[in-house]
């Protein structure tokens, strides 16, 4: 199913903003809100995995339901996650499509992977500390 | 030892009325302050060593070897991008663009993911807006657009607008009234006097219809402008009109949204009809604790708040060809020096992409994203908690950090001042 993917801060992501390696944080940076009438429609339980995938990029996440957010909506909060969903054009204005970018998501098994995992694929070197 | 009067260095609020417990260099406790301040003081997580890229692996090395590699590797650069700075205090900042002017370098700081549409709109149409301390003490209208306080900056509503008598509004939570205009019902949603929920992308087109019916024109309003219904259009209208003080604050919601620098403008021209029939104010709700500081600084050194290209040995600026993720994904910087931000986590991945495929040098107390993409990571002390310095608010006020003990990190100017005399060395008179 096709969802437009928002981002922004949540208080959890906020508290682990120092601690970008822990479990804490990738647990909220991997965190999708969902609609729990999509989560039905998708048969998705409450931390099911889902891979989401943008037109060129994926990532797997895990799913729990918002009341706050409408159907065909999903809410991430900002992160490298999300961000590895989000295409660099700014259409001239410096500012990357961090708000509207649309996403396909569908349920699978495949694990989640750390924040330095996700580094490592955009060519990094893991650090752990 | 218990210190008062701390000011908090996590988001734009500053709040300056933090007591905290000192033992040694040890923070056992802090009041006052909400979980992001709790977290930022009490939390221990720092980088002990400057590291060093070697093959596969990371080895510790010395401050004074990373330093003059970082300079090595920024004067054999062709164009090098000096990105962040809104971590840290301005007189860092200040040596950072002296630093890129010397290097020829393209500098930038977090606003271009942040607020910079809203300074291209302010930079178009000026910006109503006032200090906080006014909100305070008289806006009896609120409103917050595309943020979200209650998660981003849990202590506005509580020292500044919904929960804080002013001198005007003895009891604020029943005479301030609150409307929250968000695509979402989130937490600050949920106890708004109104909230007005918009599609995604229809904000332009509900700020054009706000503006009409406030210049009088009702009957052009069609029912249901971006989801928003006519009738709710024309009552949060009427509570903007019947306001003796207003306060729009606005955050991503309007400048990561369809419209960007455009939805803004919009607004601050909402802002400006509104004051032909009473008093309002706009302000964006900055995040960085001091990203303020950064478009201060930049502005009163190069004459730009951001996105500030050296390469012609002029300062140029011109977003969206001199923004950091323009440049990045464009693959054109060959060095990357962050200072007190993360844009691993926080660029589109081609720009992380890039930024592992050139030498990056991070300047940071704490692994982050951007650690595994870098060559060399430098510790630094805290502003704030181990380290002092000039920060803004995001009203423009000017506040000192304290140094609440002295410990063993060098403070981001030293090691900038250290770094900045190796390259002038390099680089000659």
């Amino acid at each position: 199913m096709k969802f437009l993917l928002n981002t922004g801060r949540t208080i959890r992501q906020g508290s682990y903003v120092e601690r970008k390696n822990s479990v804490a944080y990738q647990e909220e940076a991997t965190s999708l809100c969902m609609n729990p009438v999509d989560m039905m429609n998708l048969e998705l339980e409450e931390g099911s995995q889902v891979r989401v995938e943008s037109e060129k990029e994926s990532v797997i996440m895990k799913v729990h339901p918002a009341l706050w957010i409408t159907p065909g909506e999903v809410f991430v909060c900002l992160g490298p996650y999300a961000n590895h969903l989000v295409k660099p054009e700014t259409h001239g204005s410096g500012m990357p499509d961090f708000k509207g970018t649309m996403v396909t998501i569908t349920p699978t098994s495949e694990p989640l992977v750390t924040v330095a995992e996700l580094m490592e694929q955009c060519g990094g070197v893991r650090y752990e500390d | 030892m218990k210190i008062e009067d701390v000011v908090c260095p996590f988001c734009g609020c500053l709040c300056d009325d933090l007591v905290v417990e000192v033992e040694g260099t040890r923070i056992v406790s802090v009041e006052n302050g909400c979980t992001l301040a709790n977290e930022k003081f009490m939390g221990d997580h720092r980088l002990k060593t400057p590291i060093r890229r070697e093959g596969k692996g990371w080895k510790e090395t010395t401050y004074d070897e990373a330093i003059r590699e970082t300079a090595q590797i920024l004067c054999d650069a062709d164009r090098p991008l000096l990105y962040g700075w809104s971590g840290t205090h301005g007189e860092a900042q200040s040596i950072g663009i002296h630093l890129a002017e010397i290097l020829g370098a393209l500098v930038d700081n977090t606003s271009t993911v942040c607020h910079g549409p809203s300074i291209l709109a302010i930079q178009e149409v000026g910006h109503p807006g006032c200090t906080l301390g006014q909100v305070k003490n008289r806006a009896d209208v609120v409103v917050y657009w595309g943020t979200n306080p209650i998660d981003a900056h849990p202590r506005h509503m509580s020292r500044y607008t919904t929960f804080a008598d002013g001198f005007f509004l003895k009891d604020a939570f029943r005479d301030r009234k609150l409307i929250v205009v968000d695509v979402r019902k989130s937490e600050s949603a949920n106890i708004a006097d109104e909230f007005v929920r918009i599609q995604p992308g229809g904000d332009y087109a509900v700020l054009s219809a706000l503006r009409a019916i406030v210049q009088g024109k009702r009957s052009i309003i069609p029912p249901s402008v971006a989801g928003v219904s006519r009738e709710q259009l024309f009552r949060v209208a009427d509570l903007f009109l019947s306001a003796k003080f207003g306060a729009i604050f606005f955050g991503l919601g309007l400048t990561m949204s369809r419209g960007k620098s455009k939805n803004i403008r919009n607004a601050i021209e909402l802002t400006e009809e509104l004051n032909r029939h009473t008093k309002f104010i706009i302000s964006p709700m900055r995040g960085h604790w001091n990203v303020y500081g950064s478009n201060e600084v930049f502005t009163w050194i190069t004459g730009y708040p951001y996105a500030v290209d050296f390469a012609r040995g002029i300062a140029f600026y011109n977003p969206g060809e001199t923004t950091s993720v323009d440049v990045l994904s464009r693959k054109e910087c060959d060095a990357c020096l962050v200072v007190a931000s993360d844009p691993g986590a926080h660029f589109p991945k081609a720009c992380a992409e890039h930024l592992a495929r050139i030498p990056t040098v991070q300047i940071d107390p704490h692994v982050n994203a951007t650690t595994h993409l870098s060559r060399i990571q430098i510790p630094v002390a805290v502003t704030g908690i181990d380290a002092e310095g000039t920060a803004y608010r995001m009203d423009g006020v000017p506040i000192r950090t304290r140094m609440l003990f002295k410990g063993n990190y060098p403070s981001d100017t030293a090691v900038l001042e250290q770094l900045y005399a190796i390259v002038k060395e390099i680089k000659g008179p």
